[in-house]
């Protein structure tokens, strides 16, 4: 807030931002691009295949026809439904289980911790083409490959490490006061944590959660891999098949539509969030 | 003492177990696999038969293995190079006294937060199409006629417009990882060398880069993993020019519409060739560039 009200004190001087007007150039450029590109493919998803090629998007109104076609015709409301089935609960089971080892390894120090540390690091970097096929041999000798759950618990366990990591920066930033003073009042360290130490990391849990979401939502090869049959397709995969065959019939409004169906929830969450996740990119992870 | 240890017992379990399970078990298997004859991926362990080293032979006796190799060197190398320059100069830019720095910022990083399946359809299906594409508009209302017929999903050039989407795709976020690293200089450094009347060219040579050395490493190591990754983008633009080992290995596993040449083996190894490679490679990143301790 104090920034912001310096901000607007200070009046425009030409002499002051004259050099900056590269920076602006560049800035503007490339906004005008990305923001170009999106309204245009939004604008085409809601026009005719031939106003598209005639250069005259939008000329006879919204078509929101293509919208219902990609719904309900494509499967994109299925697999819209599968993305989220897919999506919240691993985030949710993801925080359960890395925020108590995280705030374990911040705070204790015992056997293996080290190693763990360790494992976390390599987990963050293992490239997941080393992990599926395994993986993709139990799930079908378990005959779960037509489940759900498959995918939930992947998303589940390959959150942990960076959300891990992430939460292990934050909890070392909190004072040991309130577990001290806890403990004088005689509460254990699983009821401490609970209680006190996760209900605090509440600011860092949401920025690791909104990261978490948007990785899960866009996460693509191990959808691709494990849930490819029509009833469990995630919102990637759909996006593929359907532009897949939407190639042949020529239908590039219900193309552009499909496209539109997979980046909007990302994109409507980023801009009412886009200040906690800007600001969150560096926070946890990465060492500046 | 004793409650302490259990209530750790408590905290861990649960994490450890589900990443012993989901990323060292299947990690070591998949090493295993490497080194026998495996058909399917599905086949049990009774079934494998011990090849040694005969797979990585294979592997790289493929043709179509070794051009994927040659491509992902060359999005290492040339997306990488756009992509770290690129940001720096976005981290630099937004960092002076500009005004909307926050709006510049977050419509930069906006690519990262969509999935990039849709980013490479936006890229194909649109500004690259040459009926109605942004690009051919862009350059026809230009008048400049030989860009406007430029054939970017052509065979020639479907290889560059995919790194031109991969790097569009992945700036914003290295931008904010340098943008971290240089709002952590105090600001004295650059007042005092303004003082002294260097230039703002001089300031980033000889304050900036030196002290974000250590962001440069992080980078690196973060742009290797992601481009072992890179698969959705190399679909999309489907072509030998845009093949990836991640799609050699997926087809080498499932086929594909056109084969049904599967090989597990041959696949494992391949997946161990890649994680060997983002492993050297980033040992060999953070003992060459060593962050001399500057303490800020």
């Amino acid at each position: 807030m104090k920034s912001k009200k310096t901000k607007a004190r200070q009046p425009f001087s030409l002499k002051k931002e004259l050099p900056l007007l590269p920076c602006y150039l560049l800035g503007l450029l490339w906004a005008f691009f990305t923001i170009f590109m999106l309204g245009w493919i939004i604008a085409a998803s809601l026009s005719t295949t031939r106003e598209i090629f005639t250069g005259s998007v939008l000329a006879s109104g919204p078509h929101f026809e293509n919208f219902t076609k990609a719904l309900f015709q494509n499967q994109s409301l299925n697999n819209l439904i599968n993305s989220t089935i897919y999506t919240v609960p691993s985030i949710i089971l993801a925080i359960l289980v890395s925020a108590p080892a995280a705030y374990c390894m911040s705070r204790f120090n015992f056997r293996f911790r080290g190693v763990i540390e360790k494992g976390i690091i390599m987990g963050l970097g293992i490239p997941a083409i080393m992990i599926i096929m395994p993986l993709f041999s139990i799930v079908s000798s378990l005959r779960l490959s037509g489940s759900h759950l498959t995918l939930i618990f992947l998303y589940t366990a390959t959150a942990i490490p960076y959300t891990t990591f992430f939460l292990i920066t934050f909890f070392r930033g909190i004072s040991t006061t309130f577990e001290e003073a806890a403990a004088i009042d005689g509460c254990g360290p699983v009821k401490c944590f609970w209680s006190i130490m996760f209900p605090l990391a509440q600011p860092a849990i949401v920025t690791v959660t909104i990261f978490n979401f948007i990785s899960r939502w866009n996460e693509y090869f191990m959808a691709l891999i494990f849930a490819n049959k029509k009833e469990l397709r995630s919102l990637g995969v759909g996006l593929y098949q359907t532009i897949y065959s939407m190639m042949n019939s020529g239908d590039w409004a219900g193309m552009f539509a499909s496209v539109v169906i997979v980046f909007i929830p990302t994109v409507v969450i980023y801009l009412f969030l886009s200040d906690k996740i800007v600001s969150g990119v560096t926070a946890g992870g990465v060492k500046g | 003492m004793k409650q302490t240890r259990r209530s750790i017992l408590i905290f861990m379990a649960p994490a450890v177990i589900l990443m012993l399970s989901v990323f060292f078990y299947p990690a070591v298997r998949t090493t295993a696999m490497s080194f026998f004859g495996v058909p399917r991926v599905t086949t049990p362990m009774s079934d494998w038969t011990f090849k040694g080293l005969q797979n990585f032979i294979d592997l790289f006796n493929t043709p179509l293995f070794v051009t994927s190799l040659l491509n992902i060197l060359k999005i290492w190398v040339f997306c990488g190079i756009a992509t770290i320059i690129l940001s720096l100069v976005f981290a630099v830019a937004f960092t002076t006294q500009l005004r909307f720095k926050k709006f510049f910022r977050a419509i930069v990083y906006l690519p990262n937060v969509i999935a990039a399946i849709a980013i490479g359809y936006m890229w194909l299906l649109y500004v690259y199409n040459s009926n109605f594409g942004l690009l051919h508009n862009l350059f026809a209302k230009l008048g400049w006629q030989s860009m406007a017929e430029f054939g970017w999903l052509s065979t020639d050039h479907v290889f560059l417009s995919m790194c031109i989407a991969n790097v569009f795709g992945n700036v914003g976020y290295f931008m904010m990882m340098y943008i971290a690293g240089i709002e952590k200089i105090p600001v004295d450094y650059y007042e005092a060398s303004r003082i002294e009347g260097a230039n703002v060219f001089q300031q980033f040579r000889c304050i900036t880069l030196p002290l974000i050395k250590g962001v440069f490493a992080t980078s690196a190591v973060l742009w290797t993993t992601r481009t072992v990754g890179f698969f959705a983008l190399s679909q999309v633009f489907k072509g030998v020019q845009t093949y990836t080992p991640m799609l050699f290995t997926y087809e080498t596993l499932f086929g594909t519409e056109f084969t049904v040449d599967i090989n597990a083996g041959t696949a494992a190894a391949a997946a161990v060739v890649m994680t060997v490679t983002v492993v050297i490679i980033s040992s060999l990143i953070n003992h060459c560039i060593k962050d001399e301790a500057y303490e800020l």
